[in-house]
């Protein structure tokens, strides 16, 4: 189990390093430069000339990845070339942010979607597994930004029952900021649940038809035990593995919901870096997106491990 | 002839032009203003002209109630792109930010009439290329330091350095060169200009966002030096998120009535990009203002009953420029002029528009729009007329045209138009998307020669608003300038620009935009249907928010009633 972690954590080596010169080689190929972004449409060739020169964004790409990698290994990540704002507190902070929305849309997603699913598995064919089969892949088809706009206007805007941000005001305690989430976190739920409730439901329906499963009923074990010993336990790995895979979109990938609740997360963060050009924040923002992503996904082999004995052994 | 001599006889030129009918009496005011004419000497010229007064620009002026002094409002808006240096911003949430804390030696009325801000009066010499600048006395920056002509001379010299990366160097490009503004004692300024230019106020007002006032010793770190002259007073700022001001206690300005201005305590703008993000929280109470509202979704906005919409007489416009130097408009302004009577822009206006913007007949001209216009020929959808031009044109089959234009605002909606307004004159047009990073990128080596919207055979750019229509054309019809999409070049054109922008006599100036006007729709290099009428959004109990739509958001008579 330790050298599988060990082996997974080595691996991550290789990956960021590809991701960052991918970064910077995409960077290159978007229309615009980070001079041009800063002084905007109006300024004269020469201006951006002579900025671009100052920022050493003229410079050959592999000199300037090769600066900017320096700065990054050695904990010197540079301020954003547009906002003028030193990267690793920014980033760390809109990361956390993103953290905390994240954290708390699986607490609402994952006991829910699995809930739902094995219901639907154990009681498969049955009215109770149609509704929920087609409830809540119809919830999965609609699109975030049109789910967070209706509960927006009718839940912030009609009703003023939640706040329209995502965000309290400051001094307010921590706890509150989940009251501003609830609004946030529910089309994330629509999106999810669909898509991790069919995996649950598969898993069980599958495990239910094992032969182990017959014996256990045949020797008389109860129901209960049947369903929390041998099916649950079994019918949780491709769930976990799903789980895991959605954790790093959780995190980075939700830039319309960030945009529209007014959320200072990392999603938005990289694209805004990405459209100017700040090579610094965009390269910092990523990797550390990248990295939460395979930590996740690593941390979803080990409870899958946990889970089956035989991965363990083979891993 | 002295200053007095000079304005005696500009204001007898105005009066005869109100009197002959050529001019309404609110331009008579803006025009007044343009050429440094303080409020009271234009209220007497006003009165020579006799008969009754008129509306104001101002929206629901009369039902503003007596002001309220304290509170603090809250607005919202788009973050700036970039830390908002005010010398090298371009952008409405950089431009809102700084506009409340500096302050600029003019600024522009709610009528695109000027008002002295820093400048207390401006006047040119007889051959309109010296203009000498008189500065309010006894103003203080925030940090106690007083302001002084040396701080205009060091803020507008530091927009004409190429070094430091100012937009405002393009606008003021042939007009007004680096080394040329002196001080003359700490009150008065002259500027030297490269050749006649009268509608040079324009471009040291709020008009020339870049041109803000700063102190001398400005370094070029605003956020964490927020020193100016303006009615607040930057408390903090979170980047990308919110900005926070606190009122000016020693602000110069005072109202009619003599109160110390400004009446609010602060202000809190909250960044917010997203327009439905935007209007939601507007709906749902949480914000007091939107300084500007889009059309787009605005429909709500107009129906809710606890918010009211302002409409303001826009200068805002959708440049829909021929690239002269390319095939099929080079040398046939026929075929410009094919594709302008395809054109139902009374359909345009209301499909964009719900009908509540100035319509355009291609030229910058505009009565409706502009004080000291002539009235311009109007140009009615005519697809006989459209045909035969065509024909003229060398294409009496018709022919494929590609229009380029960034996916923002409005502009996908306008090419879809322009595109269904075409087809029955058999002029096929091919719409070519692109993103809005795309269509204003270009080479690092060549910007300008490689961009899609200076390059592009034609393309729709989309413009704030313009104070004037000499600010315009300055800006994209003359053969030098900067961000020309048709590059026309017009001998015709630029002669009578150029005398237009040397003489002060009303009169004569109407003579030569006359021939402007008729030369710029005659020849066609841009389309231009429409002038956008700018709304702004805010709670019924917000009253006193001022400055022409748009960026331009001045706040300092701004109050909240309970």
């Amino acid at each position: 189990m330790l050298r599988l972690i060990g082996r997974r954590l080595l691996l991550m080596v290789p990956t960021l390093i590809l991701a960052s010169i991918l970064i910077f080689a995409l960077a290159e190929v978007l229309p615009g430069d980070v001079g041009r972004s800063i002084l905007g449409p109006y300024a004269t060739q020469e201006q951006v000339e002579l900025l671009n020169e100052r920022l050493g964004a003229d410079r050959p790409i592999y000199v300037r990845y090769a600066a900017w990698a320096g700065g990054f290994v050695t904990g010197d990540w540079g301020d954003s070339l547009l906002l003028k704002v030193p990267v690793f507190p920014t980033v760390m902070k809109a990361l956390g942010n993103s953290l905390v929305l994240a954290g708390f849309a699986l607490v609402l997603i994952v006991p829910t979607s699995v809930l739902l699913g094995v219901f639907s598995g154990l009681r498969r064919d049955s009215a109770l597994d149609r509704t929920i089969t087609v409830s809540t892949l119809s919830m999965t088809v609609i699109p975030e930004f049109v789910s967070g706009v209706v509960l927006l206007y009718v839940f912030a805007v009609w009703l003023k029952w939640l706040p329209v941000t995502a965000m309290p005001p400051d001094g307010s305690p921590f706890v509150s900021r989940f009251y501003y989430l609830i609004l946030p976190a529910i089309p994330l739920m629509f999106l999810e649940l669909g898509y991790i409730a069919r995996m649950a439901r598969v898993g069980t329906a599958q495990v239910l038809a094992m032969p182990y499963i017959r014996t256990a009923v045949l020797k008389g074990l109860p129901r209960r035990r049947v369903i929390f010993g041998h099916v649950l336990r079994n019918a949780m790995v491709p769930t976990v593995t799903v789980i895991g895979s959605q954790v790093g979109w959780l995190i980075g990938g939700l830039v319309v919901i960030e945009t529209l609740f007014v959320y200072p997360g990392i999603g938005k963060l990289m694209v805004d870096a990405a459209q100017t050009h700040d090579l610094p924040m965009l390269e910092a923002a990523v990797l550390m997106v990248a990295i939460l992503y395979m930590l996740s996904n690593l941390m979803a082999d080990i409870v899958v491990a946990l889970l089956n004995p035989r991965i363990r052994a083979g891993g | 002839m002295t200053q007095d001599e000079r304005s005696r006889e500009f204001g007898h030129h105005l009066i005869e032009q109100v009197k002959k009918g050529q001019m309404t009496r609110r331009q008579l005011l803006v025009r007044a203003s343009v050429f440094g004419l303080s409020v009271t000497a234009a209220g007497q010229l006003l009165a020579a002209c006799g008969g009754d007064s008129e509306e104001s620009a101002s929206p629901a002026a009369s039902a503003i109630p007596d002001p309220v002094m304290g509170g603090t409002i809250k607005m919202i808006g788009p973050a700036p792109i970039t830390d908002p240096d005010p010398v090298t911003i371009y952008d409405q949430g950089g431009i809102v930010l700084v506009y409340q804390f500096l302050e600029y030696l003019i600024d522009l009325n709610n009528d695109n009439s000027l008002r002295g801000t820093l400048a207390e009066t401006w006047t040119p010499n007889d051959t309109v290329d010296v203009w000498t600048f008189n500065l309010r006395q006894g103003v203080t920056f925030n940090d106690g330091s007083p302001f002084e002509a040396e701080d205009v001379v060091t803020s507008i010299e530091r927009v004409l350095d190429p070094d430091n990366g100012s937009g405002a160097l393009s606008q003021l490009n042939g007009v007004l060169s680096p080394g040329n503004v002196k001080a003359i004692d700490a009150a008065t300024v002259e500027f030297t200009l490269d050749k006649p230019f009268a509608d040079f106020p324009y471009m040291v007002s709020s008009g020339n966002y870049n041109t803000a006032i700063l102190p001398r010793t400005y370094k070029g770190d605003i956020i964490k030096n927020p020193v100016g002259t303006g009615p607040f007073m930057l408390d903090k700022y979170v980047t990308k998120q919110k900005a926070t001001f606190k009122k000016n206690p020693n602000y110069w300005g005072k109202d009619d009535k003599g109160n110390q201005l400004p009446y609010l305590d602060g202000l809190e703008y909250i960044m917010v990009e997203d327009n439905s993000a935007q209007n939601l929280q507007l709906q749902s109470g949480a914000i007091d203002l939107q300084p500007q509202t889009v059309f787009q979704g605005a429909q709500a906005l107009f129906a809710d009953p606890n918010l009211r919409v302002d409409i303001y007489p826009g200068t805002g416009i959708r440049e829909v420029a021929f690239n002269v130097d390319k095939e099929p408009w080079k040398d046939n302004p026929k075929l410009r002029q094919a594709v302008a009577y395809c054109l139902d822009r009374e359909a345009i206006n209301k499909a964009l528009y719900d009908g509540r913007s100035n319509l355009g007949y291609d030229t910058f001209w505009e009565p409706s729009v502009f004080a000291g216009a002539p009235e311009s020929t109007p140009r009615a959808q005519d697809y006989e007329k459209a045909k035969a031009l065509l024909a003229e044109a060398g294409h009496p089959d018709g022919l494929e045209i590609e229009l380029t234009f960034a996916k923002y605002l409005e502009n996908p909606q306008y090419a879809q138009l322009i595109q269904e307004q075409c087809k029955p004159a058999g002029i096929t047009v091919k719409l070519n998307q692109l993103s809005y990073e795309a269509y204003y990128a270009g080479d690092d080596a060549d910007y300008y020669g490689t961009t899609p919207w200076i390059n592009a055979p034609m393309s729709i750019t989309e413009w704030g608003s313009r104070p004037a229509p000499g600010i315009y054309a300055a800006a994209m019809l003359l053969p030098d300038a900067v961000w020309s999409s048709s590059h026309w070049d017009n001998a015709d054109f630029v002669s009578a620009f150029d005398e237009y922008e040397s003489t002060v006599d009303e009169a004569a100036r109407m003579e030569f935009a006359t021939k402007l006007s008729a030369t710029q729709q005659e020849e066609t290099p841009i389309l231009l249907s429409f002038f956008i009428t700018q709304l702004r959004t805010q709670k019924k109990n917000v009253f006193g928010v001022s400055g022409p739509g748009s960026f331009y958001c001045d706040m300092s008579r701004a109050f909240m009633t309970a």
